[in-house]
């Protein structure tokens, strides 16, 4: 707001400035010609003065209007402008005439209905415009989350059946070897050699199984978001209460947030309040689904921790709702609500 | 080997990935375990469950057609049908309620191991011939994220795991994974004394009833675990 009125009034003193010489010099001459001639009678120079005036007012909204940066208001803004020193010079003359009946007023309606029909019309128009473009928007980015949740599935379940289950293979076969050559009673280092070669098998199947939850939880995937929910917290290594009720499957996008929303609420807890107890609640009503995890440890969890953030975007790109309560001594409690088109 | 060999283990395979199918067959058959039929489904291990009555069924968790967990549910139902059928079931990743689902499942052997375990041949070979006994072989990460979760659980008030001490803790894991105590004292590198007494001293700490039994015991202190979580 203040921006705008300082340029307003940078626009008037540029116009205003480059006139004042001429204008100044022309104003005083006009009063020195009345002193002379009429001796002080009727202020005639009150016209030209009247003119001078609405020229300077023209020009001063003219230069602030193109010193603006957004083109797409000028039009009307400069309109408006125009308008306004057009009432007000009306004004002027009503009050230079000696008053009475107040003229100006039907000039200065037919302005504003001049002003407001495109303005309303124009206004409609972009709303109507927005309404469609929210409304595309929407069903796009949903139909992109969507998309995204079952690939991350695909993907999941691609890792299970191709390179898992070739590296379970490979591993097995190593460790067959490794059998036969210590059976025939091999050289020692020979089945040294195929044994790291079995372990180093081993470790990337337990790097690519620790990837593949990462991506989507087998369990999410094979069982359903109450399995999944109790699985976490069976392996959470507290004490934690489930209660869920969840009568069918929501979209694999949101069982995805609110899975994650309820594991790294868990890994939360853990950090903060280790061993006090967690309660978990999740339900589905009214195609919404609802998550709550609250403990009654310290509180204090920092709500801008990088964790935290990550989820509420993951949540916020399902139009839910994600809020985080920690307050020192209190516990803390974590809601979130997702909607299930 | 070591074992008196009895008469050979049946076991039927159910894989749908035939590199893991194959690779395990001949892995079985090299160790003197008699594989009567693989199959590819849950359906194929009904049939063939029905006609060769086998002893053991290793199963894959996911199955065609959903690749879920076709696996759980058709070896649970198999055993419904054969309740003598002990269960091996392989996954890529452990499931802790899976496992719960298996053992509760009846009295005959039960095992629930990772994939990749099939590369300690020895092993994988003593876990199959335990499970066909009816015995129990659990993997080393269900063990561990159970024993994880009730030892630190006791921030407030102390559990009664944080009693035992670390060398009673490993033989609590080695048991629960279903060993029995001559590979306990192996892979300790303890006497078989040593470990009896740990054991006992295990279940006076945890208050658990002395079982006869290797099956038994499993189950006593996965109950115990399970119990002492919620």
């Amino acid at each position: 707001m203040s921006e705008r009125r300082s340029t307003i009034s940078r626009a008037l003193t540029i116009g205003t400035v480059a006139l004042a010489p001429p204008f100044v010099s022309l104003g005083l001459l006009l009063l020195f010609i009345w002193a002379l001639t009429a001796g002080g009678g009727y202020f005639w120079p009150m016209w030209p003065y009247w003119a001078l005036v609405v020229i300077t007012a023209l020009r001063a909204i003219h230069v602030w209007d193109h010193s603006r940066p957004d083109e797409r208001r000028r039009p009307f803004d400069a309109l408006l402008g125009y308008g306004a020193v057009w009432s007000l010079g009306l004004i002027a003359i009503w009050g230079m005439s000696g008053g009475h009946y107040f003229w100006p007023v039907w000039p200065m309606l037919g302005f504003l209905i001049l002003l407001g029909t495109p303005w309303i019309w124009g206004r409609s128009r972009t709303n109507r415009k927005l309404e469609v473009r929210v409304d595309e928007l929407t069903r796009t980015r949903a139909g992109a989350v969507d998309v995204q949740a079952s690939e991350l599935r695909r993907i999941e379940r691609d890792l299970h059946d191709g390179a898992q289950a070739r590296l379970v293979a490979l591993s097995m076969q190593l460790g067959r070897a490794e059998d036969r050559l210590a059976g025939k009673g091999a050289d020692a280092g020979d089945v040294e050699l195929v044994r790291q070669a079995r372990l180093e098998a081993t470790a990337a199947i337990t790097e690519l199984r620790d990837l593949a939850r990462g991506i989507s939880p087998p369990v999410l995937a094979d069982r359903g978001l109450e399995a999944a929910v109790q699985s976490l917290a069976d392996r959470s290594g507290m004490h934690v209460s489930v209660n869920a009720e969840i009568d069918h499957r929501p979209p694999p996008a949101v069982e995805n947030a609110a899975y994650f929303v309820v594991a790294e609420a868990l890994t939360n807890a853990a950090k903060h309040s280790p061993g006090a107890p967690v309660r978990i609640t999740v339900w589905l009503e009214h195609s919404e689904l609802g998550i709550v995890v609250a403990d009654d440890g310290l509180g204090g969890a920092d709500p801008g921790g990088s964790g935290l953030i990550g989820l509420r975007q993951r949540v916020e790109a399902l139009d839910g709702w994600l809020e985080v309560r920690s307050p020192a001594g209190e516990g803390t409690t974590v809601r979130a609500i997702l909607p299930c088109q | 080997m070591s074992e008196p060999e009895p008469a050979p283990v049946r076991v039927v395979i159910v894989e749908d990935h035939a590199l893991l199918r194959e690779g395990l067959l001949a892995l079985l058959t090299e160790n003197g375990i008699d594989v009567v039929a693989t199959a590819e489904d849950g359906p194929g291990l009904l049939r063939i469950v029905a006609g060769h009555k086998p002893d053991l069924a290793i199963c894959d968790v996911r199955l065609p057609p959903t690749f879920t967990d076709e696996g759980i549910k058709a070896a649970l139902e198999a055993r419904r049908r054969l309740p003598s059928l002990a269960l091996l079931v392989l996954s890529q990743y452990v499931e802790p309620a899976y496992s719960g689902e298996l053992l509760a499942s009846g009295e005959s052997g039960v095992g629930y191991l990772l994939k990749e375990r099939v590369s300690e041949v020895r092993t994988f070979v003593d876990a199959v011939r335990r499970v066909a006994a009816g015995g129990t072989a659990l993997d080393r990460e269900v063990v561990g994220s159970l024993m994880r979760e009730r030892h630190s659980s006791g921030a407030g008030g102390s559990s009664p795991l944080d009693t035992l001490t670390v060398r009673e803790r490993e033989t609590l894991e080695l048991i629960a994974q279903g060993k029995t105590n001559a590979a306990v004292a192996r892979e300790l590198v303890v006497t078989l004394g040593a470990v009896e007494k740990h054991i006992s001293n295990i279940f006076q700490k945890l208050d658990l009833p002395a079982t006869d039994g290797d099956h038994r015991r499993v189950l006593a202190v996965l109950t115990y675990l399970r119990a002492t979580g919620g």
